[in-house]
């Protein structure tokens, strides 16, 4: 009789364990093969910002030969936040089906070296006040080079140590977007992609940002008038690929939220009826079940 | 003849009665009963498993998951400065208390069986259930 009940303990824990590895989100490859395996002739160039000095970092710049959107991707803008820099890294090599990529992989070079959150001039994401100069170099620098390409969409890829609403001053598990983002839309995508039914606290939210902050991209949304992301994962819990992973993903559906990328995620552009017009599809609630 | 009655063996071959001393009995066993260690394993291999390598986390680690982040919530609100590893020790020690919870609540329902058993004495001795079983 024991033995019978050890047994279907067993069977049971196996069963369970074999139920949540089947039943796991797969993350959305087709959306990230489709990211990088777009048109070949894409044409990349590469600049340098702030040449000469400490913050000499690079701009990539990857052209589709199809008209469509500028959208601009940040890392490091935290040097202590990988996941975004190694993203940002990868994104550099992303094939774009129309409209142009621009990437900072390294935004706050200092900072990344050091692997620490601020470079020389304390934290880059609190130099951008909206309707003023930026305060600091390193920050007129990048601001220059958002200007000169007047982007439609800017996206800055971030990490908290904690969760949103759950964790006291943590933000992690969340996309800040402005008023005329997807913002909702791709936050339940994301849970949908990545986020296990059994690790609920960790369910994508969306949060609509007011647009007079110092940060990068709310400095972008109010005075460039472009579609503005920060997108923030979280350090409790996931580890560097997990963190790195939703950050590519993240950059995935908005790229294709807004007409980067030919890959229906049903968001957006990419959702859009034969109208042309853009559309917002909320799926219900978080939609990983 | 002394007139002493025979005093019930303490440990794990002796079943408590259900008095004061029972229950302390019971408390005590509880503290490494066989559901107290299972129950603990349970709370914490999953979840640790998980927080080494977030692929591993497997719908067995949810009890554990949902302990450590409701301690880390309340933890945060109380005092912020704590970074989040520190939560292990009482995450260690709630799953422990949790686990002995259960372990109490299996040892007393082994005793009560057993008292039924006891007290069953229309049955002849030795007469198990699988025999019963087999007889059906």
């Amino acid at each position: 009789m024991r033995r019978r009940s050890a047994l279907a303990a067993v069977t049971t824990l196996a069963g369970t364990a074999i139920a949540g590895v089947v039943s796991r989100p797969g993350g959305n490859d087709p959306l990230l093969a489709a990211a990088r395996e777009g048109r070949d002739d894409i044409v990349t160039e590469t600049t340098r910002l702030l040449p000469d000095t400490v913050h000499e970092t690079t701009l990539y710049e990857l052209t589709a030969p199809e008209p469509g959107p500028t959208v601009i991707v940040f890392g490091g803008v935290h040097g202590d936040e990988r996941n975004g820099i190694e993203a940002a890294h990868d994104v550099t090599e992303w094939a774009p089906d129309a409209g142009r990529l621009v990437v900072v992989p390294e935004t706050d070079r200092v900072a990344v070296e050091n692997d620490e959150r601020g470079g020389v001039d304390g934290d880059l994401n609190r130099h951008f006040p909206a309707n003023q100069d930026p305060t600091s170099d390193l920050a007129r620098g990048i601001w220059n080079a958002v200007e000169r390409y007047d982007p439609d969409v800017v996206l800055d890829l971030h990490r908290s140590l904690g969760i949103y609403g759950f964790h006291q001053e943590y933000v992690g598990q969340t996309l800040f977007h402005s008023t005329d983002a997807h913002g909702r839309a791709i936050a339940n995508a994301l849970t949908a992609d990545a986020v296990p039914w059994y690790l609920p606290f960790h369910r994508f939210t969306s949060q609509e940002s007011t647009a007079g902050g110092p940060l990068l991209f709310q400095k972008a949304a109010a005075e460039l008038d472009a579609t503005s992301y920060l997108f923030e994962t979280t350090a409790f819990l996931l580890d560097h690929a997990t963190m790195t992973e939703q950050s590519r993903l993240a950059t995935a559906h908005v790229l294709a939220a807004h007409g980067g990328l030919e890959y229906d995620t049903g968001i957006g552009v990419a959702g859009a009826p034969e109208s042309g017009q853009e559309s917002e599809t909320e799926p219900d609630g978080g939609t990983n079940a | 003849m002394s007139g002493d009655s025979p005093r019930p063996e303490s440990g794990r071959g002796s079943e408590p009665s259900t008095g004061h001393a029972g229950r302390l009995e019971i408390g005590r066993r509880a503290l490494t009963s066989p559901a107290t260690v299972a129950t603990t394993i349970l709370l914490i291999v999953p979840f640790a498993l998980g927080w080494l390598r977030t692929a591993l986390f497997s719908p067995l680690a949810l009890p554990g998951y949902v302990i450590y982040s409701i301690g880390t919530a309340i933890g945060n609100a109380i005092e912020p400065r704590f970074e989040f590893w520190v939560y292990w020790v009482p995450f260690l020690g709630a799953c422990y208390g949790i686990a002995v919870s259960v372990g109490t609540a299996y040892e007393w329902v082994r005793v009560r069986r057993a008292a039924g058993d006891n007290t069953g004495s229309d049955r002849s001795p030795g007469e198990s259930s699988e025999s019963r079983q087999l007889d059906n």
